[in-house]
């Protein structure tokens, strides 16, 4: 699955809510939700920290997100699109340096012990904000955590920070730990990080390395009548084939994160007993990108930039590297993001001719083999879909006289090679869109990051004007001024392509028949799972 | 020629083994330009479009050149990779076997070291390091194919060593190394050369894996990178990875076919004379 | 008595001074590898220059190389395998976890190749150049021609998906509470895929070398003498040819082993059945060092254990008892 970190969308896209409010009559008028069962389901790495509080990440979600809960969920309905979990209600104060959490009553952790705001203030301080990979951006101003009462926790800020960004990050970045297992001894190595305590609807219950994690119902659950399932098997399936075939074989039940690949959808769509499911990652959107190295001096030239993007067919990639199921970009915000996402950006329309104009026009003519230049193109190997892109990405260049030759590193090389070493001239990426521009867009353009942070700006790109764009947005406490300046951004950054982004895709879920309740939040696959139920 | 008549199997190993350089030498005539050109329609089957007789792979790339390409870069990876352990092989096993004592000590205790870590893992780890590309996979392989040629070499050194005509050299005052390698080795390498078919036919299949595992080098076309990309499609698009992987399978098998019919055909005049 | 001593000890020596090479040169190449540890774990999580940085710093990446090839000898002196740096466990407990698993299939794939290859072999070499003969030797050439992660994929569509006679994937039936024998047979079911498709490559080979070495031994006199007694030739077959010609297969038993740890390592994640070659890769891709060491030195350990009971078995099929007793 590539674990990626990410976050929800806060604003439904049009066509989500309408599967939404389609999808879900049919099913519980159908069927009432039946108790008990094992739901298996396909994982494809075994990632060596389960403590989503420490790493917010696709990967251990994927898993943890049913033990341990955050403050707040993805809600295709609810307002600012949450629904409560750990905390039931939140307020920002108008100078932005204060966030009020209540939190939910009668709450107890696997171990049996109360849940209390105590719990809340300690993750926050001592876990988000130090340690968690995406908690360091957004609670670095995070000064301390008051707890008035049991239930209730303040955050306090040293500066102003938008309430926007904080609700934004809810879901993926306030996972609650206990405190009681976590005060004593060094954080990272606490055993708790690989069997998690939590409080939520699944008991971690064992992990067979290379075979399978376990999780049990949680009796004790807050939630009413909750959880439907008695128990959830994660399988350990590395191979790219196997995930069609378990469910085929009727061996698992449930696919998701496009374990099944996408040129393989269509046929298992016509499976009698299985069915495709495309929603449920309206919250997660990834964004297929092309990295630029601004060191080289051709790259350094705006309209080579433009040259480029006028070569890509979007069409093409969309219709034929995704199978459809993936939408073009316009620019480094989704169009499925209706808070932030503005279409008045320039367009560059597959145009081979004004592609190679542009480059005649820079002063790069074609030589007497019909080639302009050669560079070096770095496809990240995590998807299956960049490395095709890549492909796609050295013909289309070829088109235009450039002469790109393809380096296929393994993960750890190519993160070396693209953010430590800049050893490329292009690279394809696949960066998140984590609902709030602020959380991980804008570093893909910022300037003076050190070297050695992964996606973000290693290009050595450099503007004056997006950096101060984002410097402002930072501090600006008013929504609606703060997502203008965000619109501005994106207007920016496609005139002046530090990065082109070409595409943005979500995932797919394939699953049994029998299985109910699935992709009911945007966050699906990496929420709770505590209405998901198994039919006999 | 007529010796290789008795052996059936040869002939057909032959036969494979020349139709398979034909399509190589053909290739750049045939299908001139890269043959990862995007070329029509992704995914059309085969026999549909006579300009496209084999189809189009996931993203449109023509088939039959990538059949022709694969062909030279495959034969192209056997055989440079057996020539490459085969000489670093034959000259280890030499140095080893003519010099004695620590030197052939170490080299040996190099080559055990060698075999006793597992050839496919040893490529595996090369090539997730060095990063792929052709020449790193030919590199592989050959690291971990050239420990039977070097005890081969070494065996055949040792029993040479003692004849006369080496002797003769020593007499007139060649110098040792000079010895080893202008009179011993070229006699000890035909047994050596009986090995390469075997890694030939295994470097092929070694390059075939280490594609399959995301491991092979993406500016070039080769069979085993074919059926990687196939196999996602193995279900709905078989014929991506059946065409590859037939041609694959035909290859390994003239290659072990034809080298095993020069063996045979050798035994055979010697028996008879 | 005092000689196979000897041979033991010089055995032993040179064995320390292999796998000596051998860890020095793993640890040098993953050492040349682009990215560390660190890096494989950025990808699945991202981080900033502080948590980087923090990482390496506990995971004692920022130590040299020499420092920590020196504390790892060190420590293996103490037969102290470290830690995974990618697991944050012990290395011993990672390993353990897997090589019954992996012992247990690559015993029965190689017990699969072997016994029926050499059983083909015996009735392929039977009549030399017989249509059987050609035929069986053609055809597992064609098998050893076909690479293994191909055979696997089209034998879990056929065997698995479509005609659900075995399980897909896996070692055993997960959390079955499954128990000696019932237990048993659960994984010998999960294991019919996987080790065909790891035997029947290896087929091949012992067919061919059990045939050529039955049309030698066919040839040498003891055999003449036997045939010239009048005795049955199925009695020849089996009581001289092939007694005489499994010695080399043996000897190839024991090359064999090395290899059999890289051959799973696509086989086992097809499959994904939890052994050392799918550990092996997992820690090639997550940079993680020791844990790359101590898997190849407990494979070759293993590897110079099988050898050294090859030797054993060597010496127990003897040729000579055969010749003896045929020229007797």
């Amino acid at each position: 699955m590539s674990d990626f970190n990410l976050t929800r969308r806060s604003v439904l896209s049009g066509a989500a809510l309408l599967l939404a409010s389609t999808a879900l009559p049919t099913i519980g008028l159908a069927q009432e939700p039946q108790k008990g069962g094992r739901l298996t389901v396909a994982a494809d790495s075994e990632p060596r920290n389960l403590n989503p509080a420490i790493v917010a990440s696709n990967g251990v979600f994927f898993i943890s997100s049913k033990i341990v809960e955050p403050l707040a969920e993805a809600d295709y309905d609810g307002k600012d699109g949450l629904s409560p979990r750990l905390a039931v209600s939140w307020e920002g104060s108008e100078d932005g340096k204060s966030v009020t959490f209540k939190l939910r009553e009668g709450v107890t952790w696997h171990d049996g012990k109360p849940f209390s705001s105590a719990d809340v203030a300690f993750s926050a301080l001592q876990i988000w904000k130090p340690l968690q990979n995406l908690g360091r951006v957004v609670f670095k101003d995070l000064e301390a955590v008051e707890t008035p009462d049991e239930h209730t926790a303040v955050f306090k800020f040293a500066r102003p920070t938008p309430f926007q960004l904080i609700r934004n990050a809810l879901p993926a970045l306030t996972s609650v730990v206990p405190r009681h297992i976590y005060e004593n001894g060094k954080i990272e190595e606490n055993p708790a990080n690989t069997a998690p305590i939590g409080t939520g609807p699944f008991k971690f219950a064992e992990h067979k390395a290379g075979q399978y994690y376990r999780l049990e119902k949680n009796t004790a659950y807050w939630g009413k009548n909750e959880p439907n399932l008695d128990e959830i098997v994660y399988q350990v399936l590395p191979d790219r084939s196997a995930a069609a075939n378990a469910l085929e074989a009727e061996e698992i039940q449930l696919a998701a994160f496009s374990a099944v690949p996408l040129a393989d959808l269509d046929r298992i769509s016509k499976v009698p007993g299985l069915k495709v499911v495309t929603k449920g990652y309206e919250g997660l959107t990834y964004q297929l990108v092309v990295e630029i190295n601004h060191r080289r001096k051709e790259l350094a030239d705006v309209k080579v930039r433009q040259a480029i993007a006028h070569a890509i067919d979007k069409d093409f990639v969309v219709k034929t590297i995704f199978l459809g199921y993936a939408e073009t970009a316009s620019g480094p915000v989704p169009k499925n993001d209706k808070q932030f996402y503005t279409a008045d950006v320039p367009a560059y329309t597959f145009d081979v001719a004004k592609a190679n104009a542009l480059l005649d026009e820079a002063g790069y003519k074609a030589g007497a083999d019909g080639k302009r230049f050669k560079l070096k193109l770095l496809p990240a190997p995590y998807f299956n879909e960049t490395k095709q892109f890549g492909d796609y990405l050295r013909q289309a260049l070829a088109a235009i006289g450039i002469d790109a030759e393809l380096v296929n590193n393994d993960s750890a090389a190519h993160i070396k090679a693209v953010y430590t070493d800049h050893a490329f001239d292009l690279a394809v990426g696949p960066p998140v869109f984590r609902g709030d521009p602020a959380i991980s867009t804008t570093i893909l353009a910022q300037s003076g990051i050190p070297d050695g942070v992964p996606f973000s700006n290693q290009g050595g790109y450099k503007s004056a004007d997006i950096d101060g764009i984002i410097a402002k947005a930072a501090e600006t406490l008013d929504a609606t001024a703060r997502t203008d300046l965000y619109k501005a951004f994106q207007k920016k950054v496609v005139e002046d392509l530090p990065f082109i982004n070409v595409a943005d895709w979500t995932f797919i879920s394939v699953a049994s028949d029998k299985v109910g309740n699935i992709a009911d939040n945007p966050r699906w696959a990496v929420s709770n799972w505590s209405d998901t139920w198994l039919a006999k | 020629m007529r010796r290789l008549t008795r052996v059936p199997e040869a002939l057909v190993g032959f036969g494979i083994l020349s139709a398979l350089a034909v399509m190589a030498l053909a290739a750049s005539m045939l299908f001139p330009g890269d043959p990862l050109a995007i070329k029509g329609a992704p995914l059309l089957p085969p026999f549909q479009d006579w300009s496209l007789p084999l189809g189009t792979d996931r993203l449109g790339r023509d088939v039959l050149a990538e059949l022709f390409h694969g062909a030279r870069t495959s034969l192209a990876v056997g055989i440079a990779a057996a020539a490459a352990a085969i000489a670093v092989g034959a000259v280890i096993g030499t140095l080893a076997g003519f010099a004695g004592g620590i030197v052939d000590e170490v080299l040996m205790r190099i080559t055990d070291a060698f075999q006793t870590v597992p050839s496919f893992l040893l490529a595996l780890a090369f090539v997730s390091v060095v990063g792929p590309s052709l020449t790193v996979v030919v590199i592989a392989i050959a690291l971990s194919a050239w420990t039977g040629p070097a005890r081969v070499a070494r065996a055949e050194v040792l029993s040479i060593r003692e004849r006369d005509f080496v002797a003769g050299a020593r007499v007139i005052g060649m110098h040792p190394l000079e010895i080893a390698l202008r009179e011993v080795l070229p006699n000890a390498v035909p047994p050596v050369l009986a090995l390469s078919s075997v890694i030939v036919a295994s470097a092929i299949l070694i390059e075939a894996a280490l594609s399959f595992l995301g491991l092979g080098d993406p500016n070039r076309i080769t069979w085993g990178g074919m059926i990687a990309e196939g196999r996602t499609v193995l279900r709905s698009a078989p014929f991506l990875s059946i065409v590859p992987g037939v041609a694959l399978v035909l290859t390994v098998l003239g290659v072990y076919l034809a080298g095993e019919g020069v063996v045979e055909g050798t035994a055979v005049r010697k028996g008879l004379s | 008595m005092s000689r196979a001593f000897l041979l033991l000890r010089r055995r032993l020596v040179g064995s320390i001074f292999v796998l000596l090479i051998v860890v020095v040169g793993t640890f040098l190449l993953l050492e040349a590898a682009p990215g560390d540890a660190v890096d494989a774990y950025l990808v699945s999580t991202g981080g900033d220059a502080g948590i980087v940085e923090a990482m390496r710093q506990s995971w004692g990446l920022d130590q040299s190389a020499a420092t920590r090839l020196a504390n790892y000898l060190w420590a293996l002196l103490h037969f102290d395998l470290g830690q995974s740096v990618a697991f944050s466990r012990p290395i011993r407990d990672v390993i353990l976890e897997r090589l019954p698993v992996t012992l247990v299939l690559m015993g029965a794939s190689t017990a699969v190749s072997f016994g029926l290859g050499s059983a083909l072999g015996i009735y392929a070499g039977a009549r030399p150049g017989s249509f059987r003969d050609r035929f069986l030797s053609t055809a597992s050439l064609a098998l050893y021609a076909v690479p293994g992660f191909w055979l696997a994929l089209v034998l879990v569509i056929i065997f698995a998906v479509d005609l659900r006679w075995f399980p897909i994937s896996g070692f055993e039936t997960i959390a079955s509470g499954k128990t000696g024998l019932a237990r048993a047979g659960d994984i010998a079911h999960h294991l019919v895929l996987p080790v065909t498709s790891l035997g029947v490559i290896y087929l091949a080979l012992y067919l061919r070398m059990m045939r050529a070495g039955m049309a030698e031994v066919w040839r040498l006199d003891f055999v003449r003498a036997a045939r010239a007694r009048g005795l049955s030739r199925r009695r020849i077959v089996l009581a001289h040819v092939a007694r005489n010609a499994l010695l080399p297969l043996v000897t190839m038993l024991g090359l064999q082993s090395a290899q059999m740890l890289g051959g799973s390592v696509v086989i086992e994640s097809i499959f994904s059945v939890p052994g050392l070659g799918r550990l092996a890769q997992e820690a090639v891709a997550l940079r993680d060092t020791p844990l790359l060491l101590g898997i190849i030195l407990v494979s070759a350990v293993l590897v110079i254990l099988i050898n050294l009971l090859v030797d054993i078995t060597y010496a127990f099929l003897d040729p000579r008892v055969g010749a003896s007793e045929a020229s007797a």
